[in-house]
């Protein structure tokens, strides 16, 4: 069963789950799920921004007690060594993703690196004596959390058809090495992607920067580490104020930075040699989701003759196919204008838009640069 | 003398006092060093201080220095010529704040009818005199607020309907100053009735079920929908948010009081929603001669991204706001600054882009709604010289 691997399903979940009463018989997740909005504290807020907002700005420790309380109150059930296949769905399901939020509160680690090392500890702690029953358990656990990595993991650690002639503890402990592999790959395809996009930097070049992007911080500490001279435009990125961060580190390493509010981005287009965006998710066409506000960008830069680089790890491919700006699964943000709205306005809310793949020139992933037409094929190889 | 009406001359001069000027080379300066006074942070674009303080509140200390500053010299009916100079350019350039004090008011309205009031109050007995001053009090507005295309183009543009009747050489002075007089009032009133004119026309243009997307806060933009609101049209309105200047804020007030249905977009997700969009409207700070427009932060980008998905971009913009200029790429304009408020501290190594305005090329833009008539981009130069020759 594929879902969208776009990393909302839970933001989805909630969604259902705050609308409809579910049936416990149909639905059997529900028990997990009805718990898990206790732990998001404003339902209509998109889960992945606010984690992502956490990490930009202070993570204030109410926000971590509340989160550790809400996840806490079922802590008789939460990260035992114990789990029960069968019918107790429900700790294990509250056990992984108790272990995934551990996880994911580092700000360093991107969350599909997170959902891969929970992962990893259902199989260090599953009572499983079968193949079949540690997949199953595998199979649960990657429901409850399905973030795009999950899928590849799953394929890529029960893809193995030498594991049906050795007996299941070695199994197990292959399985696991892979895992833990794969977590390590994932963890170092940032540097990989620094290392490749070091080309692509000139000396004397100026760099424009939508979004704050771990991946695309750490290209531009490598060039600035390897004395390159450029200097960077930066988006000041409403609502979260993601320039403003990265100015703040960019600072830091002593590179040239130029705030340009998200109006002067055509103002500035002249002067810029090169866009870097990173990416929420890379799709199938080759295009990407991204902070809203990349699309324009990149839509102002092809009319200019810019070239667009996107920097994305490999788990981020995601099968999914978006036909237009709203055909995506909504992922909400508030705004904070500074001053009262009235009742009868709108706001557009929406965090992120969707960028067709003619308007970005390259993608630097860690399975190596690629053009957009070439995702579909590295999908495919990834996926069957 | 053309010297370049981009407007920010004042900027200019206002950088140049800070070394020492020449008395007599720049008649001007004993005027400007004490207008410079009233300035109180000579950094800023004085324009956009001005309609910073129309968008928020004008506060009684800020009209209070303004007033303290000028206020030595009262408004007096007695112009005298020659020699004081000063004391002219003060009384102009308070009666153009007295005008302007108006937030509904446009700057060129005001001091059009400001200059109305020169010749009204004139005590000069020849043409030529009469003219002369005429002259020193629309260099004198155009010194004390140059950041505004459309307060030089307006006063240039007075100079010239006013001065230009064959009749004025064969008659005794008073009547050619009446006729004088007639002239400017019907040029102030037709400028006043510009934005009304330029309603009428656009109401064409906005059809039931249409969505308009409207950045930055022109009062000629808020005229057109509100006559369209009042006609019982239904449409719905996208406002961009108008970084720094929260302009969309403003505008997004104003029409849900007409109970049109609004919705604030942040200036990022312009292209995000252009799909739903019909048609881009904006206002103008100025419109130069190869019909492109200078307005606010962000429209070049609008437009931009308008064309590509080829949704029409109508400016709304009055016919004083024509100006001699054509700037080659978007730095070519005299800067106009304006600080910006992140809400948080940015490091000092950090440069940030204050630039309150960019330039729209013709190319993009598919009409200009003027008091002229509905004219397309490649007619503006047609009409300059018209008005201007």
């Amino acid at each position: 069963m594929w879902h969208r691997s776009a990393s909302f399903i839970l933001d989805k979940q909630q969604l259902q789950q705050s609308g409809t009463v579910t049936d416990p018989d149909s639905r059997p997740l529900s028990p997990a799920s009805t718990a898990m909005p206790a732990e998001n504290p404003n339902p209509k807020i998109s889960l992945y921004y606010q984690t992502r907002a956490a990490h930009h700005g202070v993570v204030t420790s109410d926000w971590l007690e509340q989160a550790q309380a809400a996840a806490a109150g079922h802590t008789e059930d939460s990260v035992s060594e114990n789990y029960l296949s069968g019918s107790e769905e429900d700790s294990k399901g509250f056990s992984v993703v108790d272990e995934f939020n551990n996880w994911r509160k580092q700000p360093d680690l991107a969350e599909a690196v997170a959902a891969i090392r929970s992962l990893a500890s259902v199989i260090r702690s599953s009572q499983a004596t079968t193949m079949m029953e540690l997949e199953i358990e595998l199979k649960k656990a990657a429901d409850l959390l399905k973030v795009a990595g999950c899928d590849l993991f799953m394929r890529y650690v029960t893809r193995t058809s030498a594991l049906e002639y050795e007996d299941f503890n070695s199994a197990k402990s292959r399985l696991m090495e892979r895992a833990e592999k794969f977590g390590e790959i994932s963890y170092k395809a940032r540097r990989i992607i620094a290392m490749l996009g070091q080309d692509f930097i000139l000396d004397g070049c100026t760099i424009l920067v939508h979004g704050f992007s771990r991946v695309v911080l750490e290209v531009l500490r490598t060039a600035a580490n390897n004395k390159k001279h450029f200097r960077v435009f930066c988006t000041e990125g409403r609502p979260d104020r993601t320039g403003l961060r990265l100015s703040n580190e960019l600072a830091k390493l002593d590179v040239p930075v130029k705030l340009l509010i998200d109006s002067a981005v055509a103002y500035s287009m002249d002067e810029v040699d090169m866009v870097f965006v990173g990416a929420d998710g890379v799709v199938e066409s080759g295009g990407i989701i991204n902070m809203m506000g990349t699309y324009q960008i990149a839509l102002v830069a092809k009319s200019m003759n810019k070239p667009v680089y996107v920097a994305a790890e490999s788990y981020k491919f995601a099968r999914f196919y978006p036909l237009d700006q709203k055909d995506l699964v909504p992922a909400l943000r508030p705004i904070d204008f500074g001053v009262p709205i009235p009742s009868k306005v709108e706001v557009e809310t929406s965090a992120r838009d969707y960028t067709p793949p003619q308007y970005l020139t390259l993608l630097f992933t860690d399975l190596g640069v690629l053009t957009p037409s070439v995702v579909s094929d590295e999908l495919i190889q990834l996926y069957l």
